[in-house]
């Protein structure tokens, strides 16, 4: 979930700095750092696109221990 | 033939039975149109056979009910028909138009027997329910919850309800995988296995639906999945549970159960329809290659925007300074010029001055020795003057001063004390000084008295005051 947010607020930061180099707010003085932080946004939402860290067990067990409140509900409304 | 027993005449079951088929054998003749509801289909596989109950209800209570049977070639025939029509098979709780035969047959009792069904009344059953569901989820403001859900940048995780033999999930698998081999895209998903089509669907999707809500932290986006069994037995999704239990799903759900001639509800509600799983799996496919555009444009558009910032930024710098320069220049130049004016009207004024100055200086040599000259000269006489004067005048007091010299040279001499002595007069002294009056003596004093010539020494013995008027 922290990951979401992660590359989500990367995404969201980088489009504010490509919108900010666009509208020419940058002055050169700054250029270097926001470069700077770009490349490092890109670097992680790349990564996230060819990652999940999402494991099948864990949700398996999950599942299993909220299974036993779930039955009475799913038979209320159908 | 009914038999006669003590009086009484007895028939044999069959001999009744066979009257009662006679009756209504004699009293329907022909078939008829009848409305009904189809309770169960009662399907006998083996041997083909159906044997549905019919119902009419009022209310909720059932008002009328009979038996009815459908022959094997007779249900072919209406089957075709309905899955040609209503994409579905005859089946359990739908509202049918058929046309019977009302039988009666000693062994198997009333019974109609359905030549034909009309799948057209179903049809506009299945649609009036449809609609109903439809009208219902809007008036309870749920119809574009799903929909208004926000999907996430990166659907990745997946939750699947499908069945794992089915074509439709190897499809969708097959999609995400070659997205993975191309592009490097990496998805998490999962299946939640359940039945797709039938009455039976609803439940199940419903109950996978709500295990799905308990680990929906886990997951994007939930996919429904069907695939390879035809557009036929979907109206399961136009139930109003299903199509609300979708509608309200905290994620977004897509759905890929096949092309149905018309949309079902729980499309309708879904947060989007790709229709088949293939397209589903490329949908969240090109969500990834979207946010991975993004990324790639991001990227150019800041290298672009960075090399033109500094490029214009050099340009800018460079025009400035020859501007600088020039300006300097030209400042200098014209300050130069300005000088340069000046230098020649400087040099003539300096010696126009000096000159006049000079000029004046002479002047006023000239003047002084001239005037100087006239001053001294009346200096001279003033001092001419006054010397006669004063000459003249010395002369004149000397003159006078000597006639009165001569006077005062007698005056003085009559007035020389010995000169007057000589005349006879003595001076008296009393202790050195002059005695000047009587009262000044006693007697014994010491006198000394100044004569011509001498003194004389005496004491005195009487004294006499002695006035003078």
């Amino acid at each position: 979930m922290s990951d979401k947010i992660k590359y989500a607020e990367a995404f969201e930061e980088l489009q504010n700095i490509v919108g900010e180099i666009e509208k020419g707010e940058i002055s050169v003085d700054e250029l270097s750092v926001k470069v700077k932080r770009a490349a490092g946004l890109i670097r992680i939402c790349k990564l996230k696109l060819s990652a999940t860290e999402e494991d099948v067990e864990r949700i398996l067990k999950e599942l299993d221990d909220s299974e036993t409140d779930l039955e009475n509900p799913a038979d209320a409304g159908s | 033939m009914a038999e006669e027993i003590s009086g009484r005449k007895i028939f044999s079951l069959l001999e009744v039975t066979t009257s009662i088929q006679k009756t209504i054998a004699d009293r329907f003749k022909s078939s008829y149109w009848i409305k009904a509801e189809m309770n169960k289909l009662n399907y006998y596989p083996h041997s083909g056979h159906c044997y549905p109950d019919l119902v009419e209800k009022s209310g909720g209570k059932v008002i009328a009910q009979i038996r009815a049977n459908i022959w094997s070639d007779d249900y072919q025939k209406i089957n075709t028909g309905f899955l040609r029509i209503l994409k579905e098979p005859l089946k359990d709780g739908i509202k049918i138009l058929f046309l019977a035969r009302i039988t009666y047959r000693p062994e198997y009792g009333l019974a109609l027997r359905i030549i034909d069904i009309d799948p057209a009344y179903t049809l506009g059953d299945l649609e009036k329910e449809k609609q109903e569901t439809i009208s219902k989820l809007h008036k309870e403001g749920v119809f574009e919850k799903n929909k208004s859900r926000k999907l996430a940048l990166l659907p990745q995780r997946i939750a699947v309800i499908s069945v794992l033999t089915s074509k439709g999930y190897a499809d969708f698998l097959e999609v995400l995988g070659s997205a993975g081999k191309n592009y490097g895209f990496r998805f998490f998903y999962m299946l939640f296995p359940s039945l797709l089509q039938g009455e039976k669907a609803v439940s199940t999707i419903i109950t996978q639906l709500r295990r799905i809500r308990k680990v929906a932290r886990h997951f994007d986006v939930v996919a429904i999945i069907r695939g390879g069994g035809g557009d036929i037995g979907l109206s399961c999704y136009n139930h109003y549970h299903l199509a609300k239990e979708i509608a309200l799903f905290p994620l977004p759900v897509v759905t890929g159960i096949g092309h149905a001639t018309n949309e079902t509800v729980t499309e309708m509600v879904a947060f989007e329809n790709a229709i088949t799983p293939t397209h589903l799996a490329e949908f969240l496919v090109r969500k990834l290659g979207e946010f991975q555009n993004r990324i790639e444009e991001a990227k150019d558009c800041i290298a672009e925007k960075t090399v033109r910032l500094v490029r214009e930024e050099k340009l800018v710098l460079i025009s400035e300074t020859k501007l600088l320069h020039s300006a300097t220049l030209n400042l200098l130049y014209r300050n130069r010029y300005r000088l340069s004016g000046h230098i020649v009207p400087l040099s003539q004024q300096s010696w126009h001055i000096l000159r006049r100055r000079l000029e004046s200086l002479a002047l006023t040599r000239k003047d002084f020795g001239k005037w100087t000259g006239i001053h001294l000269t009346h200096e001279k006489q003033i001092l001419d003057q006054q010397k006669s004067g004063l000459k003249r005048n010395c002369a004149l007091s000397t003159e006078r001063s000597g006639i009165s010299l001569d006077n005062l040279e007698k005056r003085l001499a009559i007035l020389d004390p010995k000169n007057v002595l000589k005349r006879g007069y003595s001076i008296t002294l009393l202790k050195g000084k002059a005695l000047k009056s009587i009262e000044l003596v006693t007697e014994g004093d010491k006198l000394e008295t100044l004569v011509f010539k001498g003194k004389i020494e005496s004491i005195v013995q009487s004294k006499k005051r002695k006035s003078y008027e």
